[in-house]
């Protein structure tokens, strides 16, 4: 059984960068200019429009955006799972989506669309989770690149020779985009503090022992 | 140590503690005779060598062919060049960067795993991932401080019907789930062996009446790895609130089962999930699954890095 491929965090700005493919044991791979090979891509962006391709057809042709830029993706009657969700949604919607990225040729240059096998409307939460994560494995493939390891590295040098530090700004924005939502829901669900409280109880108590033993009343009989 | 001085050493290890006294040199020198001048293949020149042994030195045949280094469990191996065999299941195999190297991995039974290297010289069947394997006559070895085991060409690989089970290991994951497999969502089980069934029809008994249960295999990936895992009733009634109740209920209500899968994946799919559980063979069995969250702590984190 072969094995699952798993699916590559990559931000939208690279992924719009991507241009070339590597054909390896039957499989197709888009190779990003920090030097990810991608069969399958997760990624969490908001869908912004959904537009039929010809009327009836069932195929549909979606534009997506993350923090750092914006995507294409088609739907259409093999990606059943899909089709299902994206004809019940409406948009904009922030959205989860797993698929297989393709760069298709044009007259003047290449566009890189994503098939997507699954579309489902998520939370924030998600979306700030993919964020840092995605920020957290682009780091690493800056960093790999720049010790110069590996052969899918040597690649991407050979076909991008990219700028690191229009990638290192990239991840930076994104995160900080997002940073003060994680920041203001982890005020939100701060539990109270527990220490109030109770203070609050024992001086109760010290009020009913007070009371406990006034003996005015016994007194005055 | 030359080939030819190793393979002499293997033979007399063979007859070692046996009363007789065969000169290492006289072995030494045939051996080198044959595969270092006549270029015979080294399966070839130690069976012409134990060949003259058994005529020579009356060695019983038995004694020097057909033995086979004892079965031992993967816990057991500690020594480095020791000859044994071993029953055991392909845990997980990767690329090799070596052209030396035909195939690489770990292997598995029930007290251990340990990395095994299958040599291009050995020129041996290729072996799959899941699949049990009785691997005679391989050898022990140490690489960078850790056991491993190394198949010669002298080693025989025979694939066995048996299942071997593996030790568990406690893994935990935070990833995405990916997808969700077939046969999930509100499933029928067979009333005498639980199996799932397909078109209500049991893989081993048949036509069956079967009873309701609700279950998810899922993937999750952490954009480096995948896991498959399954989650019973419980835990989908923890993540999703929908337990088998409910389910039977959204079917009844839609006329459809497959409205209760529909529903769980919109629920599921594409979430973080922080996974606690056991590996065995296939499937990541479940110990404790939650929702994960980030915290604003990792994205100060990563923002110093950058800086």
């Amino acid at each position: 059984m072969r094995r699952r491929e798993v699916a590559k965090r990559v931000f939208a700005y690279e992924l719009l960068r991507s241009t070339h493919q590597i054909e390896s044991e039957g499989l197709r791979y888009v190779l990003t200019p920090t030097g990810e090979r991608v069969n399958r891509i997760f990624s969490v962006a908001v869908l912004l429009d959904k537009e039929e391709i010809g009327a009836d057809t069932n195929n549909w042709r979606l534009r997506l955006a993350d923090p750092t830029g914006t995507f294409f993706a088609t739907v259409g009657k093999f990606q059943p799972e899909a089709l299902e969700t994206i004809n019940e949604m409406n948009v904009p919607e922030l959205v989860a989506i797993v698929g297989k990225p393709r760069v298709f040729e044009g007259v003047s240059r290449k566009l890189i669309s994503i098939r997507p096998e699954n579309i489902v409307a998520v939370d924030l939460s998600v979306r700030d989770y993919w964020v840092l994560e995605t920020a957290r494995r682009t780091l690493e493939r800056i960093e790999a690149m720049e010790k110069r390891e590996g052969e899918d590295v040597e690649l991407a040098w050979t076909v991008y020779d990219p700028d690191l530090n229009e990638y290192r700004d990239m991840v930076k924005k994104a995160l900080l985009t997002v940073k003060e939502d994680v920041e203001i829901m982890e005020k939100l669900e701060e539990p109270p503090r527990e220490d109030e409280p109770e203070e609050e109880f024992d001086f109760e108590e010290f009020e009913f022992e007070e009371e406990e033993f006034d003996l005015t009343d016994l007194l005055e009989d | 140590m030359s080939r030819a001085e190793k393979l002499t050493d293997q033979i007399l290890e063979r007859i070692k503690g046996k009363d007789v006294k065969v000169k290492r040199e006289d072995i030494l020198r045939r051996m080198k005779l044959l595969i270092e001048e006549f270029k015979v293949p080294e399966s070839e020149a130690v069976r012409t060598i134990m060949n003259y042994l058994v005529r020579e030195y009356g060695i019983p045949r038995e004694e020097l062919f057909d033995r086979d280094s004892p079965l031992v469990k993967i816990a057991d191996i500690s020594k480095v060049n020791q000859w044994v065999s071993l029953k055991a299941k392909v845990v997980q195999l990767w690329d090799s960067n070596s052209p030396n190297v035909s195939q690489v991995g770990l292997i598995g039974d029930e007290t251990g795993i340990v990395k095994f290297v299958v040599w291009a010289k050995a020129s041996q069947p290729e072996v799959e991932e899941g699949k049990s394997y009785i691997f005679r006559n391989v050898v022990t070895d140490s690489f960078q401080g850790r056991m491993q085991i190394n198949v010669t060409r002298t080693s025989r690989i025979e694939e066995i019907d048996e299942d071997i089970q593996l030790p568990p290991r406690e893994i935990e994951v935070v990833g995405s789930m990916v997808a969700i497999q077939q046969n999930s969502g509100l499933v029928k089980r067979c009333n005498e062996c639980g199996r799932v069934l397909n078109k209500g029809v049991c893989h081993q008994h048949g036509k069956v009446e079967g009873y309701d249960d609700l279950r998810i295999k899922a993937v999750i990936d952490d954009g480096e790895n995948v896991y498959e895992i399954i989650l019973n009733e419980e835990n989908i009634r923890e993540l999703t609130g929908i337990g088998l109740e409910d389910a039977l209920k959204i079917a009844h209500e839609t006329l459809d089962r497959n409205a209760v899968l529909l529903e769980l994946k919109n629920m599921l799919l594409g979430r973080y999930f922080r996974v606690k559980g056991l590996r065995g063979g296939r499937y990541l069995l479940v110990k404790e699954i939650s929702v994960h969250k980030p915290k604003a702590d990792d994205f100060n984190e990563i923002l110093e890095a950058l800086a």
